[in-house]
């Protein structure tokens, strides 16, 4: 075991276990909070895959966006004063059932793929390529999302006008 | 579109013209006085901690009553026609010892009106400020010069005296007089 | 070096790495932050009563030049208050992810081409992106004080950042797209020389694009610098924290070592986004007229001439910040907002687009 086991199975923990805590915890600001540190260790993981750009944007859009407006809306949406921001839990049977099968096929995909192991190299900075690729390559699909983006934030708009 | 251009020219400009004026006051010397080190000058009459000169005091108690919340509390006691208490420095003849002068300052309001009527100019304003205290009571000061055995032997002295005047015109009357008048003067308390 | 020594009294190699990771990861904190914090407290005062005609501190040492020790001093030894309705788990934990968002930053930052904490490529991507830790942490101060003033602050103080975010980005991007690098070490070896070499003089070499760039850079600064004091709350944005309005902000229930360390993350943040401006467009640790070192042969002194210039440029952007703070009053919220939307990113786009086809030529 060297460092990066030991950093990679930090940062796995602190995913998980804070995923778990998102799940289970009955304050939506809790919640909330856990997912900021689940965030961070997914960021974590990416960098240990040698994705350092992908680890930032997932720093920058889900914390630093994503997060904040869940945040921001549970608080400005709830009563401050009298707080009763609590999760209930509904639906359990179905839902062990949909939870079983889904954890039982990912399992069974787990032990029955045949893994590719690469010898750990240090990580080439990604970005540059990544750029390329975008502009080049995929440029119809960044394109498309970019108008994807923008009919959103254009349907956000009229409905927050919403003129009489 | 015109106002927005102004509008960003008008904000970059006034906020140099701000930080030109704030610049300019970083070099200005302070006005700040370092208070404890450095004492502010007093203007020429103000009015602060009373004194009193007891060497000129004459025990007429005359600051005593103009003081319009009571602060000053005189005590006096004669002297014996034997005792010579000397003069004032402008002339009075001083015929009272005063075995008790305090000034309550926590009381006084500083109207200085104490200082007028007094006929030797003994009581006066100073221009001492810092004199706080942690007990209301140290804040009452006593200026009288005697040691405290000092005024009890004067009031002693005193009480000597009248007694042995009374006695010696007890003593008067009882020879000339009838006894009633006696007996009436006895019942008359001594001090 | 450090991770050498620590192989070597290990005999481990995970051992050292994480002691040497601990040690320089705690470096920039004791050698630089808090001596800075310390003095840009006492500055921040001197400063602010200067400008007021007053003569501020004087009691405590020369001219009160231990008056911070001093502070300091007191709030460690001040009892540490937790309101009874607060939501402990979170109210205690917020000055720490604050803190450690705001100290994550210096680890891209290049003090000197010899010491930067970590030479990541994407550097300026990473120091926007842990700030996003400082908005989840105020954010979690302001919920946890349970108090209307907090959440208001903490409200406020999380729209501001989020909303002054784009503007910071837009520059940041147009520098980008001129210097074609992301790492703040890179991009201040690109400065190197004289001055004239900063980007705000248009950057390195002499060609057409220089002199078209230098406009274009002028008013990406002025963006930049506006922008970034926005992001760490200074007057004239401080109304997260508007005393005539909301008490203190979202640190109004925080008391003692906890209160301190909000204190010292402001300060850190000021630091960062003035050591951010300096490393973007003047030059970052590179001395504008050339080395001593250099002159005298010595070569061990140019890394200690580079530190000291790239203080010198940062405390310069922050005392410029101090003085802003004591001549300009607090923007209202939508003038807030309106500086932000209407003016900023407009011109950031405008100026991003200029930049673009002046490069292209």
């Amino acid at each position: 075991m060297n460092l990066y086991d030991l950093m990679f199975y930090l940062f796995a923990a602190l995913t998980v276990i804070s995923g778990f805590f998102v799940v289970t915890n009955r304050n939506i600001i809790y919640s909330g909070f856990f997912l900021l540190f689940t965030f961070f260790g997914v960021a974590g993981i990416y960098v240990l895959l040698g994705a350092d750009f992908v680890a930032i944007v997932q720093l920058i859009v889900y914390v630093g966006g994503i997060l904040i407006l869940l945040l921001f809306g549970v608080m400005l949406t709830n009563k401050i004063t009298n707080v009763e921001i609590k999760t209930g839990t509904i639906n359990i049977y179905p839902a062990t059932i949909a939870i079983g099968l889904l954890t039982g096929s990912l399992l069974a995909a787990l032990i029955n793929s045949s893994w590719l192991t690469v010898s750990t190299a240090a990580p080439e900075p990604t970005t540059k390529a990544l750029g390329t690729m975008l502009i080049q390559e995929y440029a119809l699909i960044f394109e498309l999302l970019g108008i994807i983006l923008l009919i959103a934030l254009i349907g956000a708009a009229s409905m927050a006008r919403r003129e009489k | 579109m015109k106002e927005y251009f102004s509008n960003i020219y008008t904000a970059l400009v006034t906020i140099f013209i701000g930080m030109k004026v704030t610049l300019k006051h970083l070099f200005v010397p302070s006005v700040t006085i370092q208070y404890p080190d450095v004492k502010p000058e007093l203007p020429e009459r103000e009015r602060n901690r009373l004194y009193v000169n007891m060497d000129d005091c004459i025990g007429c108690d005359q600051c005593a009553r103009a003081c319009p919340v009571s602060c000053i509390q005189i005590e006096t006691t004669k002297a014996l026609p034997a005792e010579d208490l000397g003069k004032t420095s402008n002339g009075k003849k001083k015929a009272l010892w005063v075995t008790g002068f305090t000034i309550d300052f926590s009381k006084c309001c500083y109207c200085q009106l104490c200082v007028f009527p007094c006929p030797t100019d003994c009581i006066y304003m100073t221009d001492v400020y810092e004199f706080s205290e942690y007990q209301r009571d140290d804040l009452i000061f006593d200026f009288v010069t005697l040691t405290p055995e000092e005024r009890q032997q004067k009031r002693d002295n005193l009480a000597k005296f009248n007694a042995e005047k009374e006695a010696e015109k007890l003593k008067a009357a009882a020879e000339s007089k009838p006894k009633i008048e006696t007996e009436q003067k006895k019942d008359q308390p001594k001090e | 070096m450090m991770y050498d020594f620590f192989v070597d009294l290990f005999g481990n190699t995970v051992i050292a790495g994480i002691a040497s990771g601990i040690l320089m990861s705690l470096l920039p904190l004791f050698l630089f932050i808090l001596p800075y914090a310390l003095f840009a407290v006492l500055a921040e005062r001197k400063v602010s009563a200067h400008m007021q005609d007053r003569l501020g501190p004087m009691r405590i040492g020369w001219h009160g030049w231990n008056q911070t020790i001093a502070d300091i001093i007191k709030l460690i030894q001040k009892e540490d208050i937790v309101a009874s309705d607060t939501d402990k788990p979170l109210f205690n934990f917020a000055p720490v992810l604050v803190f450690a968002g705001s100290y994550a930053a210096f680890a891209a930052i290049p003090f000197s081409s010899y010491y930067i904490g970590s030479e990541v490529d994407l550097g300026i991507f990473y120091i926007i992106a842990v700030t996003g830790l400082v908005v989840a942490g105020i954010l979690m101060a302001g919920w946890a004080s349970n108090n209307k003033y907090s959440l208001l602050g903490s409200m406020r103080s999380v729209a501001q950042i989020v909303s002054y975010e784009i503007p910071t980005m837009l520059v940041v991007l147009s520098l980008v797209m001129v210097s074609e690098t992301m790492s703040l070490h890179t991009l201040s070896e690109m400065q190197t020389g004289y001055f004239w070499n900063w980007y705000i003089f248009g950057g390195p070499g002499f060609s057409l694009t220089k002199f078209l760039l230098i406009p274009s850079m002028l008013i990406g600064f002025i963006i930049i610098y506006i922008s970034t004091l926005a992001e760490v709350n200074r007057v004239p944005f401080d109304i997260p924290e508007a005393e005539s309005e909301l008490v203190a902000g979202y640190h109004t229930e925080y008391s003692g070592m906890k209160f301190a360390m909000f204190f010292l993350a402001e300060y850190a943040n000021m630091y960062a986004v003035s050591a951010i401006v300096a490393a973007l467009f003047f030059g970052g640790y590179q001395s504008p007229v050339g080395y001593l070192g250099n002159l005298l042969g010595v070569e061990w002194l140019i890394p200690i001439e580079q530190f000291l210039w790239f203080a010198a440029k940062g405390l310069f952007f922050v005392f410029v910040q101090m003085w802003l703070r004591w001549t300009l009053p607090r923007l209202r919220v939508d003038q807030l907002m309106a500086v932000s939307w209407k003016y900023l990113i407009p011109i950031a786009f405008v100026n991003l687009i200029v930049i673009g086809f002046i490069t292209l030529i």
